[in-house]
């Protein structure tokens, strides 16, 4: 904690939690019109219901505003690691289905995998803020995917993309409570939000 | 001074082919080889090359490194520059490679002196690129979720080599592909961008002698974005008047960033913008009500926005929509005037009322009625008269008076306040002062100075001074405190008439009047000029006044010139107001040419040449010469008249020649009746006028000799015979004018020779017998103008009374006759002898007769006849048969015959009432 004592340090930690701020919500927004092209494209039902898809952390945790700042970067981190991968797989499957066909798609998706990235960037800007060490990732490459059905696929990215909309609202609240200047900030719980 | 040395890199390799040992192996081989191989060399550096040749060629064709010569295309390179490194190796050195030019060839000067090329190289020269400079990126928003970053740089300079730019940009754990521009060097755009993390941008050049880095720019994309300007905007009106309500969709994301706007809107018809103070726009929203418009007004709104934190650009601004406010009440009451035609009626006016529509943002709405009040001030008790009127003028018959008009606009919400105009009887007030006018572009300006009176307002009049048309008011109101107006829609060169009215609370100001022009030209012609009057040394010239349209200008002066064909010019300027002049001095009977110039403050326009010719006589001087020459002719006239009037009695001795008087003769001396001789000096004693009643004359052609042969004279002396013893005095008489000329005897009236002649006429004239004034008639001769010779004898007696001169002239003029008329006198005579033989052919007693035809009634002697008739034959006889030329002896012989004759002239014996001529 104590390069986040330091002016510049401050000041670097509220820049990155601001930007992450947008960066959530902007990537919430593009994730939520995402959606919509994705369920049009793949031809799925929105209101499909999609059960909890293998490998996606969940948003909702129990005692969030208990959290510890470092704690919400961990888990924050984790879990956008864990979409870089998926998106990727995604982004990979369907170029192999619609290759060239539907490069709307591709892009969105490509950005979106972008901002993924970079808000686990942020992430782990603001870790090194704190001093923390950054975790590695699980191993060099994450675990192989099992092999899917091509409709089990689309559930999988429609699964995949509603749980990012949601951590990308979580995010969001998890650097709102970071970057309030409260000292007891990694131990102290911040506002009693829910996600 | 650079070369370009951006050379295509083409390999070039001249082999000097020597056939090898084993040539019949069929291999080509080299000779030698040049290092470097094709270098790129970087400007103004130094460079060496080696030539390197074969061993195998040493031998074979004794060739040496001090043998090589180099060469740069087809220039050799001064041997200073060459360096034998050892028999086999040479170099050449450049200390500037910006000498060099491709190829560099290393060639070898064989036996016989024979060149021959060993190797070449190509030589690429440039210079590594600069550091890029000024990197900026912009990132359009192209949709609504579609971003393209577009960064600029400046590439530096010129490097005369194949150059890459490359656009790089990372986060620090990922790395973009590289932007490489297409076509340019100095930009590129990149349409995969991220935003909300901080990304590091710079720009790489490289090229085969070095590679650049720009300046890195880290920026998050969301801070360099320009947005797309707000879509969907619609304009709608509020419940106010003076509100309209702007609405728009924003096509970028909140969760992207959050914007602020700029509004900018205009009246309808208007080109400068009005702008709502940025500070109420400066928070997130999609619509807006812009306040303080006017009412009824049409407004365009354009509206754009940018990053709320105003990091970034602004938008385009966005396209253009128009709303209309709502209606209001007018604002302000019409201003009104009036014209007041007083001619048709001393006690009553036509008053027009005239007033002007309500400016639109006055009006504010559709103005559906004006209200028109009119209240007579000098009746308190005449009622008030209101009409509703719909047009901008109204027409009043009004009894001379003071008037109070007041004027409303209503429109569909009310009323304007109302505008009120006294009409005074008359414009009593103190008027303005120093009215004067001044162009300003394309507007006049009115200006003058307020009368002391405090006025309420001032009225400007203008109109269009035309010639051809009536002048067309236009007005305009000025408040009190104001003493200049600008006039608009003045047209240029058109001359202008205003007029400026105070208004007081009380009463009116009389107008004054100027005339002005917001632009002056030349006249459009020149003045027409001709000549009213012409004289010898002047010439009035006159012309018209141009138009008004014609003017262009206020006219400041003429100018006359005038010239003669061949001489200078003259020129005269003559006061505008004359219409006119009168050019003296003038040469008299010469051709002038004359045209007239009007100019204006701007320029001059002359009209069309006119000719005059002056005259060659002034006036009066024809007059002066004639009338004296008139005078002097009258004069000469009258004194002739007088001088001959005084000189009568010398004329007539000339024209008539004083022929002796029978009665002085010396029958009438003898007659013992007559009185003395010298009392007969004057007929008129004895014979006054109007005594004589005719006159006989007798004319006898003497020149026919023949006619008046020996034989046919024979009768006559029988007659002579036979007559002297007759009575009668005029046969005798007539006898003897045979011998002169009959014509000269006929008229006393004939000049010259006619009167000369009369030396050969004998006329005998009448024989007074009739008494003077009761007085006993005297049997007397009276003989007038007669030349007979046979009374000379009495002439010259009567000559010498009166005087010596008469006597020579006398003799002078028989002498002139004489000697002058010798054709003349044989002709006459002829022609009269052949009357006179013509009478004689019959009977010559028949000729007698004819003589005194008129007498034959009357009882006439014969023998005195005969007498008279043989003196007269026998002078007839002698002119005629003597010769024409009668000489003054026979002039003078006849005195001697005369003296015979008075016994033959007797006093005769006649009727009571006196002798009447044949």
């Amino acid at each position: 904690m104590a390069a986040a004592d330091s002016p510049s340090a401050a000041l670097r930690r509220r820049d990155l939690c601001s930007r992450g701020i947008r960066l959530a919500g902007k990537m919430r927004a593009d994730v939520v019109d995402l959606l919509d092209i994705y369920v049009e494209q793949q031809g799925l039902d929105a209101s499909v219901s999609v059960a909890a898809v293998e490998g996606v952390p969940l948003a909702a945790v129990e005692r969030w505003d208990e959290q510890t700042g470092t704690q919400r970067l961990l888990e924050n981190l984790a879990a956008y690691r864990a979409f870089r991968a998926l998106l990727a797989q995604m982004l990979e499957e369907q170029r192999e289905q619609l290759g060239e066909a539907d490069a709307g798609l591709g892009r969105a998706l490509a950005a979106v995998l972008l901002q993924v990235s970079a808000f686990a960037y942020h992430l782990e800007e603001l870790l090194r803020l704190e001093s923390r060490g950054i975790p590695g990732e699980e191993g060099d490459e994450p675990p192989p995917l099992p092999r899917l059905s091509l409709f089990e696929q689309k559930l999988r990215g429609l699964g995949v993309l509603r749980e990012l909309a949601q951590w990308a609202v979580r995010s969001a609240r998890d650097l709102r409570q970071l970057a309030k200047p409260s000292p007891a900030t990694g131990t102290a719980p911040g506002l009693a939000e829910s996600p | 001074m650079f070369f370009r040395w951006n050379w295509v890199a083409c390999s070039f390799c001249l082999v000097l082919n020597i056939c090898s040992p084993d040539a019949s192996g069929g291999l080509v081989q080299s000779c030698g080889h040049i290092i470097p191989e094709s270098p790129v060399l970087a400007l103004g550096s130094n460079f060496t090359a080696l030539c390197i040749l074969n061993e195998t060629c040493l031998d074979f064709g004794n060739i040496y490194a001090n043998q090589i010569i180099w060469k740069i295309k087809n220039r050799v390179v001064p041997k200073e520059q060459y360096r034998e490194i050892n028999r086999t190796v040479s170099s050449v050195t450049f200390n500037d490679t910006s000498s060099l030019a491709t190829p560099l060839t290393c060639n070898i000067l064989a036996d016989g002196q024979i060149e021959q090329n060993i190797y070449g190289i190509t030589v690429t020269v440039g210079l590594a690129p600069e550091k890029p400079k000024n990197l900026s990126c912009i990132v359009h928003q192209m949709s609504r979720f579609t971003y393209v970053m577009n960064c600029t740089w400046n590439p530096g300079r010129h490097t005369f080599l194949d150059t890459e730019f490359r656009l790089r940009y990372s986060w620090p754990e990922e790395v973009f592909p590289d932007c490489i521009p297409k076509g340019v060097n100095n930009s590129c755009t990149v349409d995969d961008i991220q935003f909300f993390v901080n990304t590091e941008i710079w720009v790489e050049a490289a090229n085969a002698l070095g590679k650049a880095e720009s300046d890195r720019l880290v920026v998050d994309p969301v801070d360099i974005v320009k947005p797309l300007s707000p879509q969907n905007v619609s304009v709608s009106s509020g419940i106010l008047p003076t509100i309209l309500k702007l609405s728009w969709e924003n096509r970028i994301s909140d969760a992207v960033m959050t914007l602020k706007f700029n509004i900018r809107y205009r009246i309808i018809g208007d080109t400068s913008w009005m702008e709502v103070p940025s500070e109420d726009t400066a928070s997130p929203r999609t619509s807006f009500s812009v306040q303080g418009l006017r009412p009824y007004t049409g407004y365009a709104f354009s509206i754009r926005c940018m990053k709320e934190d105003g990091v970034g650009y602004w938008s385009d601004w966005s396209e253009e929509k128009t709303g209309i406010t709502t209606e209001d009440e007018p604002s302000k009451g019409p201003p009104i005037w009036r014209i007041i035609d007083a001619s048709h009626s001393p006690a009553s006016w036509t008053v027009h009322l005239m007033w002007k529509a309500l400016k639109p943002f006055e009006a504010n709405g559709v103005i559906l009625q004006y209200e028109v009040t009119v209240r007579d001030k000098s009746s308190l008790s005449s009622p008030l008269k209101k009409y509703n009127v719909t047009s901008t003028n109204h027409t009043l018959q009004l009894p001379k008076g003071t008037y109070e008009v007041t004027l409303i606009a209503r429109n569909s919400v009310g009323a304007s306040p109302p505008s009120v105009l006294l009409i005074p009887a008359s414009n009593s007030e103190a008027p303005v002062k120093n009215l004067r006018t001044l162009p300003k572009h394309d507007k006049l300006w009115v200006g003058w100075t307020a009368p002391n009176n405090y006025v309420l307002k001032y009225v400007i009049e203008w109109c269009l001074v035309s010639s051809s048309s009536d002048c067309i008011i236009e007005w305009q109101i000025a408040l009190g405190d104001v003493q200049g107006v600008d006039l608009k829609g003045i047209k240029p060169f058109k001359c202008y008439l205003i007029t400026v009215y105070p208004l007081y609370a009380d009463g009116q100001g009389s107008g004054q009047s100027v005339k002005a022009y917001l632009k002056q030209d030349r006249p459009s012609k020149g003045p027409t000029v001709q000549t009213k009057k012409v004289g010898k040394a002047e010439a009035v010239l006159t012309w018209n006044h141009l138009t008004v349209e014609e003017q262009n200008g206020f006219i400041r002066n003429y100018t006359i010139l005038y010239k003669t064909i061949d001489g200078n010019e003259t020129v005269v300027t003559v006061d505008p107001s004359k219409t006119e002049y009168t050019l003296s001095s003038l040469t008299s009977d010469t051709l002038y040419t004359v045209r007239m110039m009007a100019s204006t403050d701007n320029g001059s326009r002359t009209g069309p040449d006119f000719t005059f010719t002056t005259q060659k006589f002034g006036k009066g001087e024809i007059e002066a010469i004639v009338v004296p020459v008139c005078l002097a002719f009258l004069l000469i006239v009258l004194l002739g008249v007088l001088f001959c009037f005084n000189k009568r009695d010398l004329i007539k001795k000339h024209i008539w020649p004083i022929v002796p008087d029978p009665s002085k003769s010396n029958i009438a001396q003898w007659s013992p009746q007559v009185p003395a001789k010298h009392n007969f000096n004057s007929k008129d004693q004895m014979y006054p006028e109007g005594s004589f009643t005719d006159v006989s004359v007798v004319e006898i052609e003497a020149d026919d000799k023949k006619s008046f042969s020996e034989q046919d004279l024979k009768p006559f002396d029988l007659l002579k015979k036979e007559k002297s013893t007759s009575e009668g005095h005029s046969s005798g008489i007539g006898g003897s004018s045979c011998m002169s000329s009959p014509r000269q005897s006929v008229s006393d009236s004939d000049e010259g020779e006619t009167t000369q002649n009369t030396s050969s006429t004998v006329q005998y004239s009448t024989v007074v017998l009739n008494g003077y004034r009761d007085q006993t008639p005297v049997q007397v001769f009276s003989r007038s103008e007669s030349t007979q010779p046979l009374l000379d004898s009495e002439e010259k007696s009567e000559d010498h009374a009166g005087g010596a001169d008469s006597t020579a002239q006398r003799q002078q003029y028989f002498r002139q006759n004489g000697g002058q008329d010798e054709n003349n006198t044989d002709r006459p005579c002829f022609e009269r002898a052949k009357q006179i033989t013509h009478a004689n052919e019959g009977d010559l007693v028949g000729f007698v007769q004819l003589q005194v035809s008129g007498q034959s009634s009357q009882p006439l002697g014969l023998g005195m006849e005969k007498n008279t008739q043989e003196a007269a034959l026998s002078n007839v006889l002698q002119t005629c048969t003597e010769g024409q030329t009668v000489r003054p002896e026979t002039v003078e012989e006849n005195p001697l015959s005369v003296d015979d004759m008075p016994k033959s002239y007797l006093p005769q014996t006649v009727r009571q009432g006196g002798y009447m001529p044949q």
